[in-house]
C-alpha cells in the first residue's frame, strides 16, 4: 500500500513511517501544508495520515483539495487536539478516522487497516492469515471455515493481533485498545491474560498456534 | 453653648432688674408729683405704700420676699423706698415691683435654644441624607456591582462614573484592575490549554519511538520491562493531560450541547463497560425509572465513569461497589477502611490520600466542576466503613 504521512514533526514521521513500512507499505511523507497540498494533487495514494496542524496550514484544506479533485484515498486524521468540534469538521469533509496523539504505532496500524479494508477502497471486508478468516461486517471469525464463537473482547483482541502481526504487543497497549481511557483503572493486568488466554484455547483448539509469548510479559502473533 | 447660655441668663436678668428700676424710680416720682399737688396718702400695697416718715434718710433700694395670696406663692419683689418732705410733711415712699424668676428666664432661654436646635438638626440631617444618598449613589452602585462580579463570566462590568473626584478616580483603578485579573485569568487559561496542546505531540514521539524500539532486535526481557513501564507513565501523563483540557474545557463552558440524559441507563452502561476491568462487584439498585438529567452526554458519561471508577480504585479488593438510582438521587458507595483525613480537599485538584500510583487525582475534581455546571448538589459521607457519594437532582 501506498500511504503518504503529512506531518510536520520530523521525528514522529519517521517513527510511523518505520513502523509502517515494516508491514511491505511504501510511505512518502510531506513535511508541511504545500508538499501535502503538491503530493496529494500530483500522485495517487491509497491512504494519508494527515496532522491538522501542519506548520504552514491547516489538514483540513489539505482534505478540502482533495475531496475536490475527488480522490479515492482513505484519510486519516491525527490532531493534537482533542476536541469533538475538532473531529465532527474533520469527518463531515469525509475523513475516514481521527486518532488522538498520542496514540500506539500499533493503535495506528490497526485503524489504518480498517480504512483500508472497508469496501470504497477495494478492500473486502476480511481479513485472512493461513487458516483463520475474520469477517469484520457480521464480527465473526472461522478456522479453516469453521466459526470459533468469540465474545466481543476476544474479536476485538484477535483482529488486533492480526493486523499487527510480528510485532510485540505490550499488556499496556492491549489493554489501551480493548479499554481506551479507562484502562489506567486495571490495577493489574490480570484481566487481560483471561482474554488472552480464552482467545488462545479457543485458536489452538482448531490448531492456530500463532500467539506466542514475548519478552515475558507481551504478545506477538506470529507464524512459527 | 452652655456659655452663651449663662451669658445670655445675666445679660436678661440684669436688663430687666434695670428695667424694673427704671420703673421704679418714674412711679416714686409719679407719687410724688401726686403727693404734693393734693395731700391725699392712698396705699395700694404691697406696690405703692405712703407712710409719715420722722426723718430723711437716704433711699433704699433692695429685692423682698412677700406672700401672694393670689398666686398661693412667695414672689420677688425689688423694693425702692424714698423719703421726702413735702409741704412740710414727711413721707416714705415704698415702691415695689414684681421681678421676673430667674428661673423662669433660664427655662426660656433653654426651651427657646432647645427648640433651634433641634429645628436645625432636623432640618441639616434630612438634608445632608438626602445630599448623601445622591453623592454616594455611584459609589454604592459600583460596590454592588463588584460584588457580582465573577472572573469566570465573560459579563462587562458596568460602573458608573461620579462627578467626585475620588469616586471617579477609584472606579478607574477599579476598571483597570479588573481588566488585568481578567487578562491574567484568561493568559492563565490559555497557558494551561497550550500547555497540554503542546504536550501532546512530544508524547506522541517518545511513544512512537518506544514502540519501535519494542519491535526492533536484540532487546532482552529487563529491557522490554524497563520500556513498557515507560509506555505506562506516557499513558498516565496523557490521562492527565486529557482530563486538565477536560477541566479547562468545562470551566470555558465548551459544552453546551443540553440533552436528556437518562443517569439509570448511563450509570448501567458505564458499569459494564468495567466490570471486567476490575475484581471488585458492582451491584445496581433503585428505582429503575430514574430521572432524565439535562446535561452534556459526554459530561454525564464522564461523571459516571469517574464516580465509579473511584469508587472502584479505593474499594477493598473484596468488596461491593453498591449503585443506587432513585428519580432524585444517585449514589455510589464503596467499603474503605477508614475515613478520609480531610474530606474538605476531596474536590481539589491532585488531591491524594492513599498513594495509589494509577490515580491522577482530577477525577473528583472534574465530577466536582460538572456537579457545579449543571447545578446538582454532591455530598460525600463516611459511615460504618463505607465511603458514599450522592448526587441530587
Amino acid at each position: 500500500m501506498k500511504i503518504l504521512i503529512a506531518e510536520d514533526e520530523i521525528a514522529l514521521q519517521q517513527s510511523i513511517a518505520t513502523y509502517l513500512e515494516k508491514d511491505g507499505n511504501t510511505c512518502e511523507v510531506a513535511s508541511d501544508f504545500n508538499e501535502a497540498v503538491y503530493k496529494v494533487d500530483l500522485y495517487e495514494y491509497d491512504l494519508i495520515l494527515l496532522d491538522i496542524n501542519l506548520t504552514t496550514g491547516s489538514g483540513l484544506d489539505v482534505l478540502k483539495s482533495l475531496k475536490k479533485k475527488k480522490k479515492e484515498s482513505g484519510v486519516i486524521i491525527i490532531s493534537a487536539n482533542n476536541s469533538l468540534d475538532d473531529k465532527l469538521d474533520g469527518l463531515d469533509l469525509g475523513a475516514d478516522d481521527y486518532i488522538t496523539k498520542p496514540f500506539h504505532l500499533a493503535e495506528l496500524n490497526s485503524r489504518i487497516k480498517a480504512v483500508l479494508r472497508r469496501g470504497k477502497y477495494g478492500g473486502d471486508n476480511t481479513i485472512t492469515f493461513n487458516e483463520i478468516k475474520v469477517e469484520t461486517k457480521s464480527r465473526t471469525a472461522y478456522v479453516n471455515g469453521k466459526s470459533l464463537g468469540l465474545t466481543r473482547k476476544e474479536y476485538d483482541l484477535l483482529v488486533f493481533f492480526m493486523t499487527n502481526k510480528g510485532r510485540v504487543l505490550s499488556k499496556e497497549i492491549i489493554a489501551e485498545h480493548l479499554w481506551g481511557d479507562n484502562s489506567d483503572l486495571a490495577d493489574n493486568f490480570d484481566f487481560i491474560y483471561v482474554h488472552i488466554n480464552n482467545l488462545r484455547k479457543k485458536l489452538t483448539g482448531e490448531g492456530a498456534k500463532y500467539i506466542k509469548t514475548a519478552y515475558g510479559s507481551g504478545y506477538k502473533f506470529i507464524e512459527d | 453653648m452652655l456659655i452663651s447660655t449663662i451669658t445670655l441668663y445675666f445679660y436678661v436678668k440684669s436688663l430687666m432688674r434695670s428695667e424694673v428700676e427704671e420703673e421704679l424710680y418714674s412711679t416714686t416720682a409719679r407719687v410724688e408729683a401726686a403727693l404734693s399737688k393734693n395731700d391725699i396718702m392712698f396705699s395700694l400695697s404691697p406696690l405703692v405704700e405712703i407712710t409719715y416718715a420722722d426723718l430723711i434718710s437716704p433711699e433704699i433700694l433692695k429685692d423682698t420676699i412677700i406672700y401672694d395670696p393670689s398666686q398661693n406663692e412667695m414672689e420677688e419683689f425689688r423694693e425702692l423706698s424714698i423719703f421726702k418732705e413735702i409741704k412740710g410733711k414727711k413721707y416714705k415712699i415704698t415702691v415695689r415691683n414684681l421681678i421676673v424668676e430667674s428661673e423662669d428666664i433660664l427655662i426660656a432661654i433653654i426651651l427657646s435654644y432647645m427648640t433651634i436646635i433641634i429645628l436645625v438638626f432636623m432640618f441639616l440631617f434630612y438634608f445632608n441624607k438626602a445630599r448623601n444618598n445622591k453623592l454616594w449613589l455611584p459609589f454604592f452602585t459600583n460596590l454592588e456591582a463588584m460584588k457580582n462580579f465573577s472572573i469566570t463570566s465573560d459579563k462587562p462590568i458596568s460602573l458608573v462614573d461620579s462627578e467626585i473626584i475620588e469616586f471617579s478616580e477609584l472606579k478607574d483603578e477599579v476598571e483597570t484592575l479588573i481588566n488585568k485579573v481578567r487578562s491574567d485569568y484568561k493568559n492563565l487559561k490559555h497557558y494551561t490549554e497550550d500547555v497540554s496542546h503542546e504536550l501532546q505531540t512530544p508524547l506522541a514521539i517518545i511513544q512512537a519511538k518506544i514502540e519501535n524500539i519494542i519491535n526492533g532486535d536484540d532487546l532482552n526481557d529487563i529491557q522490554f520491562e524497563t520500556l513498557t513501564s515507560i509506555q505506562k507513565d506516557i499513558q498516565r501523563l496523557t490521562q492527565m493531560n486529557k482530563r486538565l483540557t477536560l477541566l479547562t474545557k468545562i470551566e470555558n463552558n465548551q459544552f453546551d450541547n443540553l440533552e436528556s440524559v437518562n443517569m439509570y441507563d448511563r450509570i448501567v452502561a458505564t458499569v459494564k463497560n468495567f466490570q471486567e476491568l476490575s475484581n471488585v462487584q458492582i451491584q445496581i439498585s433503585g428505582d429503575l425509572t430514574s430521572p432524565s438529567v439535562k446535561m452534556d452526554p459526554y459530561l454525564a458519561e464522564v461523571l459516571c465513569n469517574n464516580l465509579v471508577s473511584n469508587a472502584l480504585k479505593h474499594s477493598n479488593p473484596d468488596g461491593i461497589v453498591k449503585i443506587f438510582t432513585s428519580n432524585k438521587v444517585l449514589s455510589i458507595s464503596n467499603q474503605g477502611s477508614k475515613a478520609l483525613e480531610h474530606p474538605e480537599k476531596l474536590y481539589s485538584r491532585f488531591y491524594r490520600e492513599s498513594e495509589l500510583a494509577k490515580s491522577t487525582g482530577l477525577g473528583l475534581a472534574i465530577v466536582h466542576k460538572i456537579c457545579q455546571l449543571y447545578h446538582l448538589e454532591i455530598n460525600y459521607h463516611f459511615v460504618d466503613g463505607t465511603h458514599s457519594f450522592t448526587i441530587r437532582f
